[in-house]
């Protein structure tokens, strides 16, 4: 029993840790596909982990180590709580609330280690995550909300055996609305363009990032791997059945996640209030409309 | 032990206090932490038990009650408790100023009092208590001087509206049912026309309401609390406003009872339905304020509003999981609230008063353990996992979202968001960041700051950890109720419908985080650089300059900040400009010249004996 929660614990981690960097390859490498560009090979974010790892770093303080370390336990942490088939092992010991409120342990993590640094840079990059965040929390709360109060149940592992039962939440019509919506901030979730805001390396040269080298770098971009995994996973259960099985799981991702490629790969950026009033406008009211059918319909 | 030493105690230590400052000032500082402690222990040793006494006095036939259950068990302890690391938290803070005798007295006395209103039996003693705790209140805000007497004044006009208010319905309810006993008064008003149920819980819920700072009554706070001293605002904003809390449980618990409550009006239109809304407000408008506010203490106060809103949503809202998750949340404000405001004391007691968040930055380097007590109070604030905040927030979210209340949900989980937004706004622009070169010689917090902030910060973590204990107590006030307990363990709650287990998550943190720090520790280790070496496009960093915190949110309160003007405080200053008026026109009739009033007599003569002479109307 033990032995069998550990293990699938390790599981999990690897596999998520897999299959986030190889969407960032993935990305890494459609990019510049679509840019007529050649590209790195797939595996470049693993070189460049194994390669930082080598190299020496600086770092600011105490606070800049432990924020890194805690934002990636953090991320980790998520991992357990999202099924993956029928893998969830800390299922019985919270919901979906948890899952949520366990989500912000990682950018504030990240935020105390970037507060340290010193670095105005970072400070602006911080900022426009938290207020980005504040953007697309408020639609996806109100989907949360619809998903929760249409199966009326605040477990995921019961949303996701609901969904093999009943059919992929988009089959239900306010579900639509609230999945048409989640698509939508998807791209803000990820940080990716049209919100590409919080990095945008040509403006704040990768904010919160800047003081990063080293391990430091390394660490954050395996946690921005588990990031990656966590959204998409949190999507495809929610509202595309969640995963019978592992492989079929992987595909509904891979799919969701090249969609958002296409979008990043040719649209510009927003500025941070262009971005926060779209997400307020049209993502919110779908999901509004979504919530308030729902809970008329009971 | 008896209900009444305890009281003797509170209010006897409060009046030697200030005789012994007049000998020694070592001698009374002693003796204030000494009663407050006291006070403490003998209030905890109450645990568990359930008595009543009367001290008949004869004063217009009432009866002196006073009582003791886990209700006020669970309310006197949080207040001694509180109220004891407030003034140890004072020792320092305090020494340099005039009137120090009066400053420990009146605490001691706020203290007294509140302990007094949760023991008292019957509503004229609990009047009597909530009186001396309103005055004595005024005059510890007022402490400061300067922009502190406008603030008091503001607190005091409206507190004694709101009392004059409920002294209204609390002679109704003697006309009606010729008692002030609660015992006794529960369970009559099953009969009452529900009219006059709410006619009562108006007249209560505006005194209350102004006390718990409640969305529209809320104006005194934000001026109150940030002028007061940072001590006394850990007291006004941990426990002073759950006074008012405490006075809405009693409505509705005891003198109401909870089913009378539930079946006031029906749908959206009940009672209880229109309070959870208005304790939505108090969520979401003082939030978004927060945001905007750079002074630290006026952050933290509109903070305090908007926690209080969770708890009266909570309350109000009716079900055992949701007044579990109020009255839990009122425990976890009390504790993480009062030592953010003590960690800005701080701040302001070694930067020589600067609670401007704009100046501030980078102390993290100076003042670390009042840094990590800042960390995890906002960390009990937004909720993290693992801290108090947490579990009390979710019981109220679970039951909202179970029992189709989706919008309710969506405005409190809203407001916590928000909540994330101001509260790294408050540890950034102190702690983080450069630090300027003025306070490059500012020496860590003085112990007796940091000995409350330590412990407040460890009973942050440890009751969310075990929420169990609290929670325990909660369920068996609940019971005391006559409501459903909570199906609860000691590591949280095992439902049905849903559970958590803060031990698992706990563990999962902690070997998760053990094991990234290993991987962090052998890899090769880091060289630590000080702030001026960092990246800055390839110029050397500017001293002083190199910093981004004033206006940090300032896209979003650009966009914001049209739509939050205070009008409800507007209004009441517009009120108060239009009494004034009025009191100037009538002034100019009462001049107070004699000569004047003759003629006001003569004319007034004149007219009768013209209505005479015309009419002969007599």
């Amino acid at each position: 029993m033990v032995m069998n929660t550990i293990l699938e614990i390790i599981i999990i981690i690897l596999l998520a840790a897999i299959i986030g960097l190889f969407f960032l390859g993935l990305s890494r490498k459609i990019m510049a596909r679509i840019h007529w560009r050649y590209g790195p090979p797939i595996a470049q974010p693993v070189i460049d982990i194994i390669k930082l790892f080598n190299q020496t770093s600086m770092s600011h303080g105490k606070l800049f180590n432990f924020g890194i370390i805690f934002s990636l336990s953090g991320s980790v942490v998520v991992l357990l709580f999202l099924p993956l088939g029928e893998m969830c092992p800390l299922s019985s010991s919270g919901g979906l609330l948890v899952i949520l409120y366990c989500m912000l342990i990682a950018p504030l993590g990240l935020a105390l280690s970037g507060g340290e640094a010193a670095n105005p840079i970072t400070s602006i990059g911080i900022s426009r995550k938290f207020l980005l965040a504040f953007g697309y929390e408020l639609p996806l709360l109100l989907i949360l909300l619809t998903v929760m109060t249409h199966f009326n149940t605040i477990s995921i592992v019961d949303i996701v055996n609901m969904q093999l039962q009943t059919g992929w939440s988009f089959q239900h019509l306010p579900l639509l609305l609230s999945g048409i919506a989640y698509i939508l901030i998807l791209p803000a979730i990820l940080d990716l363009r049209p919100f590409e805001l919080i990095q945008a390396p040509q403006e704040i040269s990768s904010g919160p990032m800047i003081e990063y080298g080293g391990k430091f770098l390394a660490l954050a971009t395996i946690q921005h791997a588990f990031n990656v995994f966590i959204s998409l996973s949190l999507f495809t259960n929610l509202f595309l059945g969640g995963a019978e099985n592992p492989g079929y799981f992987f595909l509904k991702m891979l799919i969701v996640f090249i969609i958002l490629l296409f979008v990043n790969a040719v649209t510009p950026r927003f500025r941070i209030e262009q971005a926060i009033k779209f997400l307020w406008r049209w993502p919110a009211l779908l999901a509004f409309a979504g919530l308030i059918i729902v809970s008329v319909t009971g | 032990m008896n209900l009444i030493i305890l009281l003797a105690i509170a209010f006897g230590g409060a009046l030697i206090t200030y005789f012994l400052g007049k000998i020694s000032q070592k001698i009374r500082d002693i003796f204030a932490v000494f009663i407050s402690l006291a006070l403490a222990v003998i209030a905890a040793c109450f645990y568990n038990v359930s008595s009543r006494e009367i001290y008949y006095t004869g004063f217009l036939d009432f009866p002196f009650v006073l009582r003791v259950n886990t209700f006020s068990w669970f309310f006197a302890v949080t207040i001694a408790v509180i109220g004891l690391f407030s003034i140890i938290f004072s020792l320092n803070y305090i020494r340099k100023r005039g009137n120090t005798d009066f400053y420990y007295s009146m605490m001691l006395l706020v203290i007294a009092s509140m302990i007094g209103i949760v023991l008292s039996g019957d509503l004229v003693s609990f009047y009597i208590f909530w009186e001396i705790m309103s005055w004595s209140t005024f005059l510890l805000i007022s402490y400061n001087r300067g922009p502190a007497i406008s603030a008091g004044m503001k607190y005091i006009i409206m507190s004694v509206t709101g009392s004059v208010v409920m002294l209204v319905g609390i002679v109704s309810l003697y006309l009606h049912y010729d008692t002030l006993v609660y015992t006794e008064l529960s369970g009559l008003l099953n009969n009452a026309s529900s009219g006059y149920i709410l006619f009562i819980i108006i007249l209560f819920f505006i005194a209350f309401g102004v006390k718990n700072a409640i969305w529209p009554l809320h104006v005194w706070l934000p001026p109150a609390h940030s002028e007061a001293p940072s001590p006394f605002s850990s007291v006004l904003s941990g426990i002073l406003i759950k006074i008012g809390t405490y006075g809405i449980i009693l409505l509705i618990f005891v003198i109401i009872q909870i089913n009378v409550f539930l079946n006031l009006g029906e749908g959206i239109l009940s009672v209880r339905y229109i309070i959870s809304i208005i304790g939505v407000i108090t969520i979401l408008i003082p939030t978004f304020i927060a945001l905007l506010q750079d002074d630290a203490k006026r952050l933290l106060a509109w903070s305090t509003i908007a926690q209080a809103g969770y708890i009266i949503l909570g309350i109000a809202y009716g079900t055992s999981e949701s007044v579990a998750g109020g009255m839990f949340h009122f425990f976890n404000h009390a504790i993480f609230k009062s030592l953010l405001f003590m960690v800005v004391g701080a701040v302001e007691y070694r930067t020589n008063g600067v609670r401007d968040l704009n100046s501030l930055g980078g102390l993290i380097k100076k003042m670390p353990v009042t840094f990590i007590g800042g960390l995890i109070g906002i960390c009990g604030l937004i909720g993290v996992p693992l801290t108090n905040g947490f579990v009390s927030k979710w019981l109220i979210y679970k039951t909202l979202i179970l029992n189709n209340s989706p919008f309710l949900a969506f405005a409190a989980l809203l407001g916590t968001w928000g909540t994330i937004l101001y509260s790294y706004k408050l540890i950034h622009n102190m702690f983080l960041g450069q630090l300027p070169e003025k306070y490059e010689k500012i020496k860590k917090a003085p112990f007796s700051m940091q000995l409350p902030i330590v412990i407040l910060s460890l009973a942050i973590i440890f009751f969310g950890i075990i929420p169990g204990l609290p929670l325990h107590v909660i369920n068996s006030i609940e019971s005391g109720f006559g409501m459903e307990p909570l199906t609860i363990n000691i590591w949280g709650i095992a439902s049905d419908t849903g559970t958590i287990n803060m031990l698992n998550i706990f563990t999962a943190v902690l070997v998760i985080g053990i094991m990234v720090w290993l991987i962090f520790k052998v890899s090769k280790k880091s060289t630590v650089i000080g702030q001026y070496d960092n990246y800055a496009a390839g110029t050397t960093v500017p001293k002083d300059k190199y910093n981004y915190s004033v206006n940090f949110y300032d896209p979003l309160c650009r966009m914001i900040s049209p739509y939050l003007k205070d009008f409800i405080d507007d209004f009441y200053m517009s009120l108060a400009r239009s009494i004034k008026n009025t009191g100037n026109g009538i002034r100019r009739i009462y001049t107070g010249d004699v000569g004047h009033y003759v003629i006001y007599i003569i004319l007034f003569l004149a007219l009768l004996i013209f209505i005479q002479i015309n009419w002969e109307l007599w």
